[in-house]
């Protein structure tokens, strides 16, 4: 670092319960590099300038989903986010949009993980196999079929895209409709119809308009708005279906 | 008895904080846009129904310049529905494999916008010939 | 204070903690288990791991070859009873995560794929594309959820142990939400907290790997073992030391020196195949490449970077197709991080700590010394890497001993019952108090992140991949006055609500301690063996008086205790670690001495 350091003015949305009854902007300067994350300004600011900035974050190279915040308004991994791509200027950054703000840059996510495990997210076998006889059998082809929708990492920055979301947070969303179609489109799972409750719901599928902007965010390009949007085919289907054939399938 | 007091922040005019969500206010407007232009070719059904006098008087109306400004506009408004909807397209349907490999969703928007414009081409050249 | 009664704890909701937690659910249904972890369990470190998980698969395989892989692989410290174990239950234990979903590579004809892996005689490393872990993770996080007595305690934080009547009966933990504490009262506790790699400066392990459970257990006189090995793994980004996986080398990846020079072959790893040879070159074990590394520093041949010397990892040869398919998050994050493309320029690497060979001391049946207290996973020291440890050993690792700590435990917790409960909770006011201290008390002056950074860098200098006496003696002085220095810490967050200063504070003193009992081994071990080596007098391996484990106890204010214990051999005697050529030529000529007794 011979030549002279960069300051980076970073702005945060404060907030600390039991001091104040809003969030406040508070700024910050930060020096920084070429090759420094918005974390790593995050964690400049808490080592060294203030110790009462809280948020999550762990693995550094976004794959553990805990680092997502609104930077310049945008939702994104904070721990894959350069600074040198937002300088000269102010750079903004808020807890993820849509969630309730516990602390600073940290939201409640209690409900999000709920509802993932609300849409029965295992495997729910077509045939029964001991471990003697070894592997279930899955083609290359096969696996291509889900793998995309395997590949979400839970950091809830399509929630923090999708204003339906935002407006109702009864909604689904897309995210766990990626989850839930990495399992029906896996060929060893039969369990497609008792999965299809949550997908019905006015909360379920419904509640998506097809904006789009999670796929456009999703730092995995796992491209949750088609796995939502391809249910209501399925939804629609269903929902006639059941008067052909009734199951308790949806219950 | 926690000291937690969770913040919800307000969504209101929430379109308006970045551009993408105003393109797709954009979008659907133009939804509302069809409807105005399906209200005007009802109209011309019922002139029609009403007799020729009524149904020259409705063609005659449509003439007029502010008649035509707003077709320009209503054009405009359509071209970016249709461009819009092919491009949203692709997520509604099922993932598909053609010879293997996966087909791209600009494939089936590209699909979309050309069988869109052959239609309107057939259309006009179809309305064009049965001039007199 | 609120009181959680629970049969089985397990703290650290990881692969392991999540497999035992599985394993107690299925091995009674009624036992009441308390998964706490102090983050969301899909953040759990398991979830960076990347290449893959060994077992025994191909029918010219065999579990004596992976029993011999790992026993010459950790230099002859591993406990030969519980690798005997380990071999023979992994391929089960994988196809038990593929029968849970876990979308592993396939062959064309749909079986589970295996690649090959460093140190491994046969390919035998199942994998998920380069995000093994990951998918590790979350397929038992995701099937964890259909066992209704797994009762989760997400963002609990555990500050101590509850210990009585010489039995672990429970945990101290802290909602990390409210900064209320909880006491879980258990009949058996697992310990499945991970490694301690942010000890040192520049390490691939996220930020929560602060050797929590192996520091509560040690404050408990539960001794670590063999804490002197840490892994320096040898492919990592400057800067971050985030990693790029073994498997980069698996799949044929070369490393070259500032000449462009495959330089292991000048390391008794040769000679240079084009294709990848097992065993050899680019394949060899993790300590002999990170050696290699330093000593073609000293030569001057390594390449000078903005985050200092590295070498490069080239995969160019393997093509886009190859690299798109077999390392997708090798490419994304060589892209992202460094603006560099895989396909057309190589990879600026540099060995970086990885992995914690030791841990807390655990029979092959992860129980420790103290009644109660199970252990499993890298927090843990069962005793299947010994002095090093090679890859993909450690994701099997986590369910074959998930399971049986989740076994051991729920049939323990059965057979017992919690002896004072009002004792209990005493200790469990008392740990509070204790713990509130570090944010409570006013007029510090030192700061966290001046602390940290010291000890970290004094880590790396003392307890690098070659060690020297005098700078370890330095490291020790070190952390003996950051320890000090540690109880005038200046906390500048006294709030109640997501008070992440305060745990960081308190992970410091975890760091500090388990800190201590790192160097402090290293320091004793007069030899040179696996991945600690020394270039002061002790560069030899001494089977004579080393061929021991390291066992560091806590004794409080003053530096560890350090004692040795026997390593238990069953049928392979130490030899000498060969890979290469002279690896090959030494397997040829015990198998000709092999051939007159089967023949």
């Amino acid at each position: 670092m011979a030549d002279a350091e960069k300051i980076m003015e970073i702005e945060v949305l404060r907030y600390r319960p039991e001091q104040e009854q809003e969030p406040v902007l508070q700024t910050y300067k930060v020096p920084f590099t070429d090759d420094t994350s918005v974390l790593q300004g995050l964690q400049y600011i808490k080592d060294y300038l203030d110790g009462t900035l809280s948020f999550r974050w762990s693995c550094r190279m976004a794959i553990c989903g805990s680092c997502g915040m609104m930077i310049d308004g945008k939702p994104k991994l904070s721990c894959k986010t350069f600074l040198r791509d937002y300088y000269p200027g102010k750079l903004r950054v808020e807890a993820l949009a849509h969630f309730p703000v516990e602390r600073d840059l940290m939201v409640t996510i209690k409900d999000y993980v709920k509802r993932l495990e609300g849409i029965k997210p295992y495997l729910i076998p077509k045939q029964a196999r001991t471990l003697d006889e070894g592997e279930y059998l899955q083609t290359p082809q096969q696996r291509d079929r889900y793998m995309q929708f395997s590949a979400c990492i839970n950091c809830m920055l399509c929630y923090a895209a999708c204003p339906q979301y935002g407006v109702n947070p009864k909604f689904i969303g897309s995210g766990h409709m990626a989850l839930l179609h990495r399992y029906n489109a896996d060929s060893r799972d039969g369990g497609s119809d008792e999965r299809m409750g949550p997908v019905n719901e006015e909360d379920g599928v419904w509640g998506c308009t097809a904006i789009g902007y999670c796929s456009v965010v999703c730092p995995k390009q796992v491209d949750p708005a088609h796995a939502i949007n391809m249910y209501k085919a399925k939804s629609s289907l269903n929902y006639f279906t059941r008067f052909v054939a009734p199951k308790d399938a949806d219950k | 008895m926690s000291s937690q007091r969770p913040y919800v922040r307000s969504m209101d005019g929430w379109w308006t904080r970045n551009a993408y969500y105003m393109r797709y206010m954009a979008r659907e407007v133009t939804a509302v846009f069809v409807a105005a232009y399906a209200v005007v070719l009802l109209v011309g059904v019922v002139r029609l129904s009403q007799g020729e006098a009524a149904f020259n008087g409705w063609l005659q109306a449509l003439k007029s310049p502010l008649s035509l400004v707003f077709h320009l506009v209503l054009l405009a408004t359509f071209v970016y529905h249709t461009w819009s909807w092919f491009n949203i397209m692709p997520i509604t349907m099922p993932v598909m494999f053609v010879g293997g490999k996966r087909v791209q969703p600009r494939t089936i928007t590209a699909t979309g916008l050309v069988a869109a414009v052959i239609a309107c081409a057939a259309v006009f050249f179809f309305v064009r010939g049965t001039q007199p | 204070m609120e009181v959680y009664k629970a049969d089985v704890a397990i703290v650290g909701a990881g692969g392991a903690g999540l497999r035992a937690a599985i394993a107690v659910a299925e091995t009674d249904p009624t036992l009441k288990i308390a998964l706490v972890s102090k983050v969301y369990p899909m953040r759990s470190h398991t979830v960076a791991a990347e290449g893959g998980a060994a077992a025994v698969t191909r029918s010219d395989d065999s579990l004596d070859y992976h029993f011999d892989d790992t026993v010459h692989g950790g230099d002859w410290l591993c406990e030969q009873d519980v690798v005997e174990y380990f071999v023979a239950h992994a391929h089960e234990e994988l196809v038990q995560m593929e029968h849970w979903g876990c979308p592993w590579s396939r062959t064309q004809d749909g079986h589970a794929n295996v690649r090959a892996f460093g140190g491994m005689k046969i390919e035998r490393t199942w994998f998920a594309a380069d995000k093994t872990g990951f998918h590790m993770l979350h397929t038992l996080f995701q099937t964890s959820i259909k066992y209704p007595s797994i009762k989760r305690f997400d963002e609990y934080f555990c500050s101590d142990l509850m210990v009585e009547d010489g039995r672990c009966q429970g945990v101290l933990a802290i909602q990390i939400a409210t900064g209320e504490f909880t006491l879980i009262q258990a009949k058996a506790v697992i310990i499945a907290t991970g490694g301690a790699g942010r000890v040192f400066r520049e390490n691939t392990n996220g930020g929560i790997v602060t050797g929590d459970g192996m520091a509560l257990a040690y404050r408990h006189g539960v001794p670590l073992r063999d804490m002197e090995f840490m892994q320096y793994h040898p492919t990592c980004m400057p800067g971050t030391g985030l990693l790029f996986t073994e498997a980069c080398r698996g799949e044929g990846g070369f490393l070259l020196n500032k000449d462009g020079y495959r330089y292991l072959q000048d390391y008794g790893l040769g000679p240079p195949d084009p294709s990848p040879r097992n065993k050899a070159m680019e394949l060899g074990p993790r300590d002999r490449l990170s050696q290699a590394f330093w000593h073609e520093k000293k030569r001057g041949r390594t390449i000078e970077g903005p985050h200092g010397a590295v070498v490069n990892l080239d995969l160019r040869h393997l093509g886009a197709a190859k690299l798109h398919e077999r390392l997708p998050l090798i490419c994304e994050l060589a892209e992202e991080f460094l603006g560099v493309d895989p396909v057309h320029t190589p990879i600026p690497v540099l060995p970086a700590v990885h992995y914690t060979m030791g841990g807390i001391l655990a029979d092959g049946k992860t129980a420790s010394p103290l009644l109660g207290l199970y252990s499993v996973g890298e927090c843990s020291s069962v005793g299947i890497h010994g002095a090093n440890r090679l890859g993909s050993n450690s994701l099997t690792e986590l369910i074959v001993f998930g399971k049986v700590a989740g076994v051991e435990a729920a049939n323990f917790a059965k057979s017992v019952a919690i002896s004072n409960p009002a004792a209990l909770e005493k200790q469990a006011e008392a740990a509070r108090s204790r713990a509130l201290g570090v944010v409570t008390k006013s007029g510090g002056t030192e700061r966290l992140a001046v602390l940290r950074t010291e000890m970290a860098q004094s880590m790396e200098d003392g307890c690098g991949i070659y060690r020297l006496q005098a700078d370890m003696q330095a490291t020790c002085d070190q952390l003996r006055e950051l320890r000090e220095r540690y109880k005038n810490l200046k906390i500048d967050d006294h709030s109640k609500v997501y008070n992440t200063e305060w745990l960081l504070a308190i992970e410091l003193g975890y760091l500090l301690e388990v800190g201590e009992a790192i160097v402090y081994s290293a320091l004793n071990r007069k030899e040179s063996r696996g991945s600690h080596q020394r270039l002061d007098g002790f560069e030899q391996r001494d089977d004579v008086n080393f061929l021991k484990h390291s066992l560091a106890y806590y004794t409080g204010e003053s530096a560890p205790r350090i004692e040795l214990q026997d390593v238990k051999i069953t049928r392979s005697k130490p030899g000498t670690r060969a890979y290469g050529a002279a690896g090959e030529k030494a397997a040829a000529e015990e198998r000709e001495r092999e051939e007159p007794r089967n023949g």
